[in-house]
């Protein structure tokens, strides 16, 4: 899991996000991807095609692993897209999409 | 019949080169279009920063040292596209079109004049157990550090080669949370590179320098470093468990949760490859990089900045986007004004100064030509379409000799990163296993699209109207 520092600039703002359908706040900064990972960590994040668990890499748009449901939307790459206030995201991290 | 969008000059990629480059553009009267794929300009090395989340206290000086270029380009004039994805380009008479997907939606442009500064990404080094959840790239550490001040709830544990590395170290350790271990997979003959070339060590003792600063301040935090580490493997049933690393001869292993890797960084290839641009392998940055003349040109009203087009830092693509920039600018037939000539001059001098430090980065971060030939047979290479390095070497063994040829008898680079994270990987195994030269063997063949898009986001604007 990756924690927010004491020593980040204050006040961050937040915007509230629909996670696996919990209503959580993360940093308006962050892309999906980060969020998620803020949130829950790696684990659980995504299940490949080969059916092996996987998660980000890069966080910067090039491997293609952060893969994740955004508002109903499959396989949206989630370390591109920043959040939004109400949000829908969904972890693909039971059966493997596409 | 819908219209295709129409630009003097197009800039993709909102780093310091293409920042550099805009900025140079608008001063001269221009107003460039600059695409770029994330949501505030930086690129990867001035992420956040225009509006920081951590102080230079934790991020170090270089970080803030673009603070300047960020704000003079947010204030100027320039069509600044964020969130838009070139995912097709091509030729089209003396100019360029591009297909660009901006949050759903596809557009059609034509840019008369196109400056490259699409960046670099992290070298992709196969090692068994790389696809884990909880095995990350430290660039990806980073981002989280400057889009959020986001760190490790327990201490990680750093590997492999290159300045990043030492970099990211400190950086937690200023952030009160110092790697549990930092597996140095740098060549142990670096020192001896060192004496061997007192003239690189000259022209690069302010790196030498900073190294040394970042790996005391370190070693008097009480963090443990291992030098010479020349394996690594990361293992575990869902997400990672266990780091085994091989020092001195010895295997050894550790528990852990978190292992951010960095093996180096290399031209980001895609948006070149599609237009089939030339490319040479370059032995000391260990990659392929693009043909470029003096004037950073690369074809026909086409010019490429910053590190897309070989590694050379933030400082020199900053550089290099001004250079570009004045390059477009001499190509309209404009006279250089005498200020333009000067700093160009300036430029030029810099650039050098820079570049002459490079080949002693290049030989201290040297990562193993040989290392992907000598994994255990079930190592990934391609992480999409899960080919280990066995079938890969079966395929070889069939009569495999080419990239493409792989690619087609494995399905190696055709899942959705596009080879971006297998491609030198497949050249550098078929370089070990067949004796010939990378530049002999090549790359895949790269069409597009380079992003995926859905036929919804094609349809969602008159992208494919415009063809009829
Ligand atoms: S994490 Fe690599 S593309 Fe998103």
């Amino acid at each position: 899991m990756f924690r927010r520092s004491e020593r980040a600039r204050q006040p961050g703002r937040c915007v509230a996000i629909r996670l696996d359908g919990e209503v959580v706040n993360v940093p308006d900064t962050l892309s999906v991807a980060a969020a998620v990972l803020h949130v829950h960590g790696w684990r659980g994040y995504r299940r490949h095609l080969d059916g092996t668990p996987r998660a980000p890499l890069c966080l910067m748009g090039v491997c293609q692993e952060c893969l994740i449901t955004i508002d109903g939307l499959p396989n949206r790459q989630g370390c591109l897209e920043p959040v939004r206030e109400g949000m829908v995201i969904e972890r693909q991290g039971d059966d493997p999409h596409g | 019949m819908a219209e295709r969008r129409h630009t003097d000059i197009a800039v993709i990629g909102a780093g310091p080169a293409g920042m550099a480059a805009a900025l140079t553009l608008s001063e001269a009267g221009l107003r460039p279009v600059v695409f770029d794929m994330n949501a505030t300009p930086g690129g990867q090395i001035y992420r956040q920063l225009a509006a920081p989340q951590v102080d230079a206290t934790l991020m170090g000086q270089e970080y803030i040292a673009g603070r300047s270029l960020v704000d003079a380009f947010v204030t100027a004039d320039i069509d600044y596209r964020p969130l838009s994805r070139v995912w097709w380009l091509d030729r089209d008479g003396e100019g360029y079109v591009l297909g660009v997907l901006q949050q759903g939606h596809s557009q059609q442009w034509h840019a008369d004049r196109l400056i490259l500064a699409s960046g670099a990404m992290e070298r992709g080094w196969p090692f068994p157990g790389w696809q884990l959840p909880g095995v990350m790239y430290a660039g990806a550490a980073q981002i989280l550090l400057k889009q959020a001040a986001l760190l490790p709830s327990a201490a990680p544990i750093l590997a492999g080669s290159g300045p990043l590395l030492y970099l990211l170290a400190w950086q937690y350790l200023q952030a009160g949370r110092p790697p549990a271990l930092v597996l140095d997979m740098a060549p142990a003959s670096r020192y001896r590179t060192l004496m061997r070339h007192p003239v690189r060590a000259w022209h690069g003792r302010s790196y030498l320098l900073k190294g040394m600063r970042l790996i005391a301040d370190l070693r008097r935090a009480g963090v443990a470093i291992r030098q010479g580490v020349s394996g690594l493997r990361a293992s575990g049933s869902d997400a990672l468990e266990r780091i085994h690393y091989r020092h001195a001869g010895t295997w050894r292993s550790l528990p852990g949760t978190l292992l951010l890797t960095h093996f180096g960084v290399v031209p980001e290839p895609q948006l070149m490859r599609s237009l089939q641009l030339r490319q040479h392998w370059q032995h000391e940055q260990q990659c392929f990089v693009p043909d470029r003349d003096a004037t950073l040109s690369a074809g026909t009203n086409l010019w490429i900045a910053g590190d897309g087009g070989g590694i050379g830092g933030a400082r020199n693509a900053e550089r290099e986007g001004h250079l570009a920039g004045f390059a477009a600018i001499a190509s309209l037939g404009r006279q250089p004004t005498k200020r333009r000539s000067a700093t160009t001059r300036r430029l030029l001098a810099a650039r050098r100064r820079d570049l002459a430090a490079r080949p002693l980065l290049d030989a201290l971060f040297r990562v193993p030509e040989g290392w992907l030939a000598e994994q255990p047979p079930e190592t990934l290479v391609c992480r999409c379409e899960a080919v280990t390095r066995g079938e890969l070497d079966e395929a070889i063994a069939q009569g495999g000799s080419g990239p493409n040829q792989l690619k087609a008898f494995t399905r190696c680079g055709m899942g959705p990163c596009q080879g971006r994270q297998c491609g030198e990987s497949v050249t550098r195994l078929l370089a070990s296993r067949t004796r010939r030269s990378p530049d002999d063997i090549g790359y895949y063949h790269i069409r597009p699209p380079v992003h995926s898009i859905t036929l919804g986001e094609l349809a969602a604007d008159d992208f494919d109207n415009t063809n009829n």
